[in-house]
């Protein structure tokens, strides 16, 4: 795949549908804790379930997120469960403790928007902190903003249907199967083989890179252009970046040879 | 302690239902005390399988509404006295059970038998939802096709987030003339993209047809072959036994393997 030029063809920008599900749950160190963040539920639920996670989901991406990452935390870290406006009955909340305890982790408090769900965690005896609605609504358009994520770090392999969203940069340790998709605001880097779809800069920062020890990749995705895989596949393999040009393409380089092309370019 | 398996594939048409058959007849064979479980609501196959269908009175889900204690609506089978089955309703769908109830049913047979071996429907809704909420252990089923390959490798994303661990690869249907030629995905190929270990390979068998529509799992028949072995192989694994993989390079008849051949009888 080295050096080969790739077709390109800007993506339509899915607006809202994507918006809504680009938060996923999350996992954030702070102060010595670590908030679980739940993605938002929104207004949309009802009619459209498409718009949202449901609890099905959220369950796969918070268990995915604990497997993937637990050799980083010290055993018997607090855990803050930042609900939102999630509605968690105490059943749910009892799946994400024991989930959380299963990793040494202690959940000790919920933020919720909601009613039901601080009577939920208060009946289990977590602390709760109920916020209004509003500040919810302010929190979320203030992260929804410029500044990145810190980087997500997984040492997984993502199957088919798996889907890591980020708003900062993705490092997965291990491979992206055919079927498995990474989209990163940032860069990707994936220490394996990279075979499904890997998406970076997903905001619209063309500057962004995709790196793999092994690129096979279903399709390669930087800003709004795309590339497919070369339909023969390759015999020899390089670790080999992926990066778009100033003609506006998606090349793909040894990673050997990046920084020189790069200095040149 | 007993064990609870869950036999699945994402994919429908892999063989799973033949692999629970044979694997349940297999272990009652070697003497150990076996459930087999029809996890397919709607669509029952696995009494077909094992020739028990017209012995069904009472299903699962008879049992689950109370309707008849569990002893009545297990099957034994009439070749292993080891072997049971807790057939499917078949006028009910994949919704009339909630996992909570799985786990009942299956906790309750746990008291009884060593192997509680599952055969779960295809998809991976509410049906495959259901049969995997007891299970400790899986074992997935995937024939050497790209999609079936795929659905197997969403079905392990899934079973490791409802913290089954435990997961081990069947590769069935294998023909090895046709990996040699490279027309068909090679165990390697499988093994490498899924990741997970192998217990078994089951090579493609015409005998599987027959005796799937005899009602006689493979494993019982008087003549061996080569399947059969296969599914006696993996049965002895899952006991512990290290038992090497068949050998499957294609007997082709080449020169220097006929002279082999010839050699090899000489000297016997």
């Amino acid at each position: 795949m080295t050096d080969s030029p790739s077709s390109s063809v800007p993506i339509v920008p899915q607006e809202s549908a994507d918006l809504d599900r680009d938060q996923q749950v999350r996992l954030k160190s702070e102060g010595g804790k670590l908030l679980l963040l739940l993605p938002p539920e929104g207004d949309g639920g009802e009619e459209n379930p498409a718009a949202v996670f449901n609890w099905e989901e959220v369950w796969q991406q918070l268990k995915q997120r604990l497997d993937a990452g637990d050799r980083f935390w010290q055993p018997e870290t607090v855990v803050h469960l930042i609900a939102r406006d999630r509605l968690l009955d105490g059943r749910q909340l009892q799946a994400i403790a024991d989930a959380l305890t299963e990793a040494q982790l202690r959940l000790k408090r919920v933020y919720t928007s909601r009613r039901q769900t601080a009577v939920a965690a208060a009946t289990a005896g977590y602390s709760v902190e109920q916020q209004s609605s509003i500040t919810h609504l302010n929190q979320s358009s203030q992260e929804s903003g410029q500044v990145m994520a810190e980087p997500l770090y997984l040492e997984t392999t993502l199957r088919s249907g798996a889907d890591i969203q980020h708003n900062g940069t993705v490092v997965l340790l291990g491979d992206v199967n055919p079927g498995g998709t990474i989209t990163a605001e940032g860069d990707i880097l994936v220490w394996g083989r990279l075979r499904g779809v890997a998406h970076a800069g997903s905001k619209g920062n063309t500057r962004c890179l995709i790196m793999a020890l092994q690129m096979e990749p279903t399709q390669l995705r930087i800003a709004d252009f795309v590339a497919r895989a070369p339909e023969t596949p390759l015999t020899d393999y390089y670790p080999e970046v992926a990066y778009v040009t100033p003609q506006g393409s998606i090349h793909i380089v040894r990673a050997s040879d990046f920084s020189r092309s790069r200095g040149e370019g | 302690m007993s064990r609870i398996i869950v036999i699945t594939s994402g994919k429908g048409g892999v063989g799973k239902t033949t692999t629970t058959a044979n694997l349940g007849m297999a272990l009652a064979r070697r003497n150990r005390r076996v459930a087999v479980i029809d996890a397919d609501f709607g669509l029952r196959n696995l009494d077909l399988l094992l020739g028990l269908e017209n012995r069904v009175v009472y299903t699962a889900v008879d049992f689950l509404a109370g309707q008849c204690r569990l002893e009545q609506a297990l099957v034994k089978d009439k070749r292993h006295p080891n072997l049971v089955l807790l057939p499917a309703a078949q006028n009910r769908t994949k919704d009339a059970v909630k996992p909570d109830q799985m786990k009942k049913l299956a906790a309750a047979l746990a008291k009884v038998y060593e192997y509680i071996l599952v055969d779960c429907p295809a998809g991976i809704e509410s049906g495959f939802q259901n049969a995997i909420a007891a299970a400790q252990e899986a074992l997935i089923v995937t024939t050497p096709e790209i999609a079936a390959v795929r659905d197997a490798d969403r079905v392990v994303g899934l079973l490791e987030a409802n913290s089954i661990k435990q997961i081990h690869l069947i590769i069935n249907r294998i023909r090895p003339a046709m990996v040699q030629a490279n027309d068909m995905m090679s165990v390697e190929d499988v093994k490498e993209i899924l990741a997970v270990p192998l217990i078994g390979v089951v090579p493609e068998d015409e005998k599987v047809i027959v005796s799937t529509n005899k009602g006689e799992p493979l494993v019982l028949s008087e003549t061996p072959s080569m399947a059969g072995n296969a599914f006696d192989n993996i049965a002895r694994r899952l006991e512990g036994e290290k038992v090497e993989f068949l050998d499957l390079t294609p007997t082709h008849d080449g020169f220097f393997s006929k002279l082999k051949k010839v050699l090899n009888t000489k000297l016997f």
